[in-house]
């Protein structure tokens, strides 16, 4: 899976999760960025992201991440680890 | 920086795997209906005037959809083999009315846990006597 489609899922996601229609991440986006992302729902976007990507990360890369790019790129590891990609 | 949080592992989260089960009973006591209408006054007459809830098709009064709530909180903080434990998020669909002096089993399954963010989400259900399942949902819970 390319990065760009994963970020349209992580978008989807996103969107879902927060309960924001108007949500447009870009490979920059942080929490700083979307209201509704705080650290309540930070739990629930990992959660909603393991489960509809079927992958598993560790709270130490969660932490290293500094934008949705790298949890995206994170995401595409993960699935070309396990042959999903 | 990116998220507004920081989470810890502490491992915790092991004391619940994937498909672990809990079981518990509910007695919807008139303790329990009371003191709910005490706390939040909520006299609606289906809650409180037996004639009403009749003519509207019930047994007899129905009792109020959020006592279950308040039995979903009791398992978490109660019923886990840990305590320190936060409900994130939980939902609930009711499928049939639950009466005064019902007794109800309640069944919990793991059903994800996520280690990264020290999550466990529960699938629950509640069964009256009759075996009807009167409610389900989702509980995602944090460990803290």
């Amino acid at each position: 899976m390319e990065t760009t489609e994963i970020l349209q899922n992580v978008n989807k996601i996103f969107i879902e999760v927060l309960d924001n229609d108007s949500i447009l991440l870009k490979r920059e986006t942080t929490a700083e960025d979307v209201e509704e992302w705080d650290s309540l729902t930070h739990i629930q976007l990992i959660v909603a992201i393991e489960k509809h990507f079927k992958i598993r990360f560790t709270s130490a890369e969660i932490q290293s991440w500094k934008n949705v790019g790298e949890m995206c790129d994170a995401i595409q590891g993960r699935l070309e680890t396990h042959g999903k990609g | 920086m990116w998220a507004k949080c920081a989470t810890r592992f502490r491992g915790d989260w092991k004391l619940m795997e994937k498909g672990d089960t809990f079981h518990h009973r509910f007695d919807v006591t008139e303790n329990v209906y009371c003191g709910f209408i005490l706390l939040f006054e909520d006299r609606n007459p289906l809650h409180c005037d037996e004639s009403f809830a009749m003519q509207k098709g019930f047994k007899h009064v129905v009792v109020h959809g959020n006592i279950l709530n308040g039995f979903l909180s009791h398992f978490i903080g109660e019923c886990l083999p840990l305590k320190n434990v936060i409900i994130h998020s939980q939902e609930i669909r009711y499928h049939a009315p639950v009466y005064l002096n019902e007794v109800l089993d309640f069944h919990a399954v793991v059903s994800n846990t996520s280690e990264s963010v020290n999550a466990v989400e529960f699938k629950y259900y509640f069964e009256n006597q009759a075996k009807a399942k009167v409610a389900r949902g989702k509980i995602q819970i944090g460990i803290i």
